[in-house]
């Protein structure tokens, strides 16, 4: 395993991410695909540290950080679902349309 | 920078607080008080980590906020569309910042000399970031639906306070970066800029909601102000410092004249107001209800409240860019940057956005003077805070508008501090 299988696992969970929050039509999945992204930036981050910055321990620290940054968002995000689904059952994107222009 | 964007922020609350119309709960405030924290720590990081964890503190509190209407269909559905993109570009952000920490070693901004592929292609990823919570333009689609959808203090708050904090990290972050960057990023940021003024400009020209309506000039705004954000240089600073001061004010003025017309429509027309009430307890109507926002509750104001009509004619020809008022002195200082650094394109552009924005605004303007009101309208009853934020407000557009100096000068002190 060097430096350079971590990047490509990170980039490639970063496109899937970006891939999936793009053509979703659940705000379900589109939250999971976001989770995607951040995972993959921690990877990099994770790795960074390890192979090229051992020294110090930002990176980690940086990627504990996204970690409980992106938990707080979906707490925040699946409060906004949970309220949308009580009052009209679903939650497709194309759905939610009341605002036009 | 510190000192100003806590000044402003400062104000923009005490407008912000007293101009609530609903009874609010404590963690209404609360919320404001906690993203203006986040909006602080914003302004004066030099860290990409506190860089990060401060605009999220601004933005997860922004949802809620935006949000803040449970029973609102609209309201949800605006804070969900704005939580999406939010969220989208905070991850962006964050894998840009990864990429930056591997080619650099660090997260501070401060020590950069060089900058390689991988860092700018982070430093790109970062921009995003920026670009979503200060609506520039490709990033802008949140934007009307959100404030369309929030309860209108917090649009008013939304509209001005995020935004001048991101453009103000951003100037710090560019001002940092850019000598740093063999690709010159300045050329992507007036493109950017000058996208920013004209999609928001010449959308806004057709609105019929007059929050989508100040939502598109908002937006437009912003694009005003990356001007000074590309050019860079001791003008252009003095004009960001300048024009976000007044543009809290005329802003937070023109929304506090909409509050209180929509307030008063709602009162006013029973049958609207069981509609509503019809909405908060979920009953299906309650959608596409006479809109309490549209634009024809400005018809023929000025028979009707006359300071009210003036109040909102100073702020839009202040926000159009209008000699005697404070938007122009702003403005006269962030084109006369541009020229000054032969950015010609860009101080084009933004002259002729500016003429194209009289348009939108002065129809307000004429529906308020020569359109006569509508049957049945009387005289709107304005509350007391309303009022004296209006008032303030009014006070800081005329003001300085007359007497530009102070406002210079102070600028040109805060100016010294940047790095």
């Amino acid at each position: 395993m060097t430096l350079s299988h971590y990047v490509a696992l990170g980039s490639i969970l970063f496109i899937i991410g970006v891939f999936g929050a793009l053509t979703r039509r659940s705000v379900i999945g589109i939250l999971m695909s976001v989770e995607l992204m951040f995972n993959a930036a921690n990877i990099n981050l994770a790795a960074f540290n390890r192979y090229l910055h051992p020294t110090g321990v930002t990176g980690q620290a940086f990627a504990l950080f996204i970690m409980t940054v992106a938990a707080a968002e979906v707490v925040v995000g699946l409060a906004l679902v949970l309220a949308i689904y009580r009052r009209r059952d679903k939650i497709y994107m194309e759905d939610i349309n009341l605002m036009r222009g | 920078m510190v000192v100003l964007g806590s000044a402003v922020l400062a104000l923009l609350l005490t407008l912000d607080d007293s101009s609530i119309p609903e009874p609010a709960s404590g963690s209404f405030s609360c919320l404001i008080l906690l993203s203006t924290v986040g909006m602080m720590f914003l302004v004066s990081a030099t860290d990409l980590l506190l860089v990060f964890v401060s605009l999220e503190l601004v933005s997860i509190s922004s949802f809620i906020l935006a949000g803040y209407e449970r029973a609102n269909p609209k309201s949800n559905e605006g804070s969900l569309k704005y939580f999406i993109f939010g969220a989208f570009s905070s991850a962006v952000m964050a894998y840009g910042i990864s990429l930056f920490y591997g080619a650099t070693g660090g997260t501070t901004l401060i020590a950069v000399r060089a900058l390689g592929p991988l860092a700018l292609t982070g430093l790109l990823f970062i921009l995003v970031g920026f670009g979503f919570k200060a609506a520039l333009a490709p990033m802008h689609f949140w934007v009307p639906d959100a404030y369309e959808g929030a309860p209108t203090p917090v649009t008013a708050f939304l509209s001005v306070a995020p935004k001048i904090a991101a453009l103000g990290a951003l100037a710090r972050l560019l001002a940092a970066l850019i000598p740093a960057a063999s690709v010159d990023l300045g050329n992507l940021l007036s493109i950017l800029c000058c996208l920013t003024m004209t999609v928001g400009n010449f959308v806004a020209l057709f609105q019929r909601n007059v929050k989508r309506l100040l939502a598109y000039s908002s937006i437009a705004q912003a694009g005003y102000i990356v001007i000074g954000v590309v050019t860079g240089d001791a003008m252009g600073i003095q004009g960001i410092l300048i024009y976000s001061f007044v543009y809290v004010a005329m802003n937070i003025g023109a929304f506090a004249v909409a509050i209180a017309l929509a307030n008063d429509r709602r009162g006013a027309s029973p049958s609207a107001h069981a509609r509503l009430d019809g909405a908060r307890h979920g009953g299906p109507s309650g959608l596409d209800a006479a809109d309490p926002y549209d634009l024809d509750s400005f018809d023929g104001l000025a028979s009707r409240s006359l300071p009210a009509a003036l109040a909102m004619t100073f702020f839009l020809l202040s926000l159009a860019g209008i000699p005697p008022l404070a938007g122009f002195f702003g403005k006269f200082y962030l084109i006369g940057s541009a020229v000054g650094t032969a950015h010609y394109g860009l101080a084009v552009a933004a002259v002729v956005n500016s003429v194209v924005s009289v348009y939108y605004y002065m129809s307000i303007s004429y529906r308020m003077f020569f359109v006569s009101p509508r049957k049945g309208a009387r005289a709107p009853r304005i509350g007391i805070c309303l009022y004296a934020t209006a008032a303030l407000a009014l006070a800081v557009t005329l003001f300085f508008g007359i007497l530009p100096h102070r406002l210079a000068a102070w600028a040109q002190l805060s100016a010294k501090f940047l790095p």
